[in-house]
């Protein structure tokens, strides 16, 4: 994966991120796109190619929306993190277990996040509602992220840059 | 190797702080870029889905064309008597106003645009519109549709604005009903699973007139909001936790989530800020009535 690539998912990502709708039903989370880029670079590459993302991620992510700059880097590098630390004991290349790790990262992003919004009184959320809307976010997550995985692999090995495990 | 682990982990760290502690200005201006840079590609894709959505309903409406075209020639009839009548109501309102020497207090201009974007977070009720300062949006403008007031005006770049919408709890606008005269505050509720976005009207006496189906104005107290704009009617009525007041659920006029256009309220400053050529008369607000100028001469 070169920057290239990473910057194109990311603008690509956050296009798309900021043009679906949130899911009304639980509890209002976004389709977690971004993420999903973080996640990628965090289970088949390099450390550095996952730091940026997470970091770059959450910029656009923070630009797209009201929260201050920052913000969403640290939601994605502690998601980034759990999936560094878990994906030796896994088999991260399957769909099944893509899905797991997809669902338990975005509930962990999601969490993060609505801790460190609530504690600057930036969104005022009950606990109840922001355990609903993590549970929305990693349904969302489990759903849609072997599917971008599966988009961005196939990308990756069109362009010949697609390499196993780092 | 470990030293290496321990520099990698300090400068994430920093460059994480550094971010969080970015000063206002130059944050504004790093957000900003981002906006400007994503808008062309968020406005190509929002003009690729409404071009495909037209498609989908022009090739289903085809059999329906000749009764839809009969409605819309009655409609037309109907429209054109009723717009008749309201222009001699505001040719006399005008008269009596320029008799009485009242003077237009928010001679807003509205700024036309497209609605290109959300939230990407999902934590804000926000939209983002496809023009910023660079055409004259100023932050904490009134947004409203042809259905009515939908929010204001949070953060704009040069060339992308977003709006807090009415249905988020942080927006809170001064309302009057319409029929009783009576004054009270809105506020979002949020959205709520299956429901469609709704506002909370509150701070309304006990001893108030309020029913349910009474439209809902915007008051023009505060000076934010331009007066008499549409919000929308109340639903329910209920005394509050203290019951010292009235609360009320207000249906919004306008659909927050099927906005594809919006208009920014702007002001002569902020055109001239931005060094935007004046708007010809028949996108000028006039608040006291609640018309566009070139409507109702």
């Amino acid at each position: 994966m070169t920057l290239l690539v990473l910057l194109f998912w990311l603008i690509v990502g956050g296009t798309l991120q900021a043009a679906l709708p949130a899911w009304r039903h639980m509890g209002q989370p976004a389709f977690p796109i971004l993420l999903g880029v973080v996640l990628y670079a965090a289970l088949n590459k390099k450390a550095r190619y996952f730091v940026a993302a997470a970091i770059l991620a959450g910029l656009v992510e923070d630009a797209l929306s009201l929260a201050p700059l920052g913000y969403s880097s640290c939601a994605h590098l502690a998601a980034g993190a759990l999936a560094v630390l878990l994906r030796k004991d896994f088999f991260a290349d399957q769909a099944r277990t893509t899905s797991w790790f997809g669902a338990l990262c975005a509930a962990v992003a999601t969490g993060t996040l609505a801790l460190l919004l609530r504690s600057k009184g930036l969104v005022a959320l009950s606990g109840r509602e922001v355990l609903w809307r993590m549970a929305g976010s990693a349904v969302l997550a489990a759903v849609l992220i072997p599917l971008l995985f599966g988009l961005m692999r196939g990308l990756e090995r069109r362009l010949g840059t697609w390499e196993d495990r780092a | 190797m470990k030293d290496r682990r321990w520099i990698a982990l300090c400068a994430i760290g920093l460059v994480v702080l550094a971010m969080l502690n970015l000063p206002e200005a130059a944050s504004r201006r790093v957000k900003g870029a981002v906006r400007d840079g994503i808008s062309p590609l968020q406005a190509g894709l929002r003009g690729g889905v409404r071009e495909s959505r037209d498609v989908v309903r022009y090739v289903r409406g085809l059999g329906d064309l000749a009764l839809e075209n009969r409605a819309l020639s009655e409609e037309i009839v109907y429209l054109r008597g009723e717009m008749r009548m309201a222009q001699e109501l505001a040719r006399d309102n005008q008269m009596l106003r320029d008799q009485l020497g009242f003077v237009r207090r928010f001679p807003n201009k509205l700024i036309s645009c497209e609605v290109i974007g959300r939230d990407s977070t999902g934590w804000w009720q926000t939209v983002r519109l496809d023009k910023g300062a660079a055409a004259g949006v100023a932050e904490g403008r009134a947004v409203l549709t042809t259905d009515g007031l939908i929010g204001r005006t949070v953060a704009t770049s040069a060339r992308t604005a977003d709006v807090l919408l009415l249905a988020d709890p942080a927006c809170k606008v001064s309302v009057r009903l319409k029929r009783s005269g009576e004054f009270g505050v809105a506020e979002g509720t949020g959205v709520k699973p299956g429901e469609a976005p709704a506002v909370r009207l509150d701070y309304v006496l006990k001893t108030a007139d309020v029913q349910p189906g009474d439209e809902v104005v915007t008051s023009g107290l505060g000076g934010l909001f331009p007066k008499g704009l549409p919000v929308g009617r109340v639903a329910e009525v209920a005394p509050d936790a203290s019951g010292l007041y009235l609360t009320a659920r207000i249906e919004l006029t306008a659909d927050l989530g099927k906005l594809e256009y919006a208009f920014v309220a702007a002001t002569d400053r902020d055109l001239a800020a931005a060094q935007v050529e004046p708007v010809p008369a028949d996108v000028v607000l006039d608040a006291e009535t609640g018309f566009l100028e070139g409507e109702a001469p």
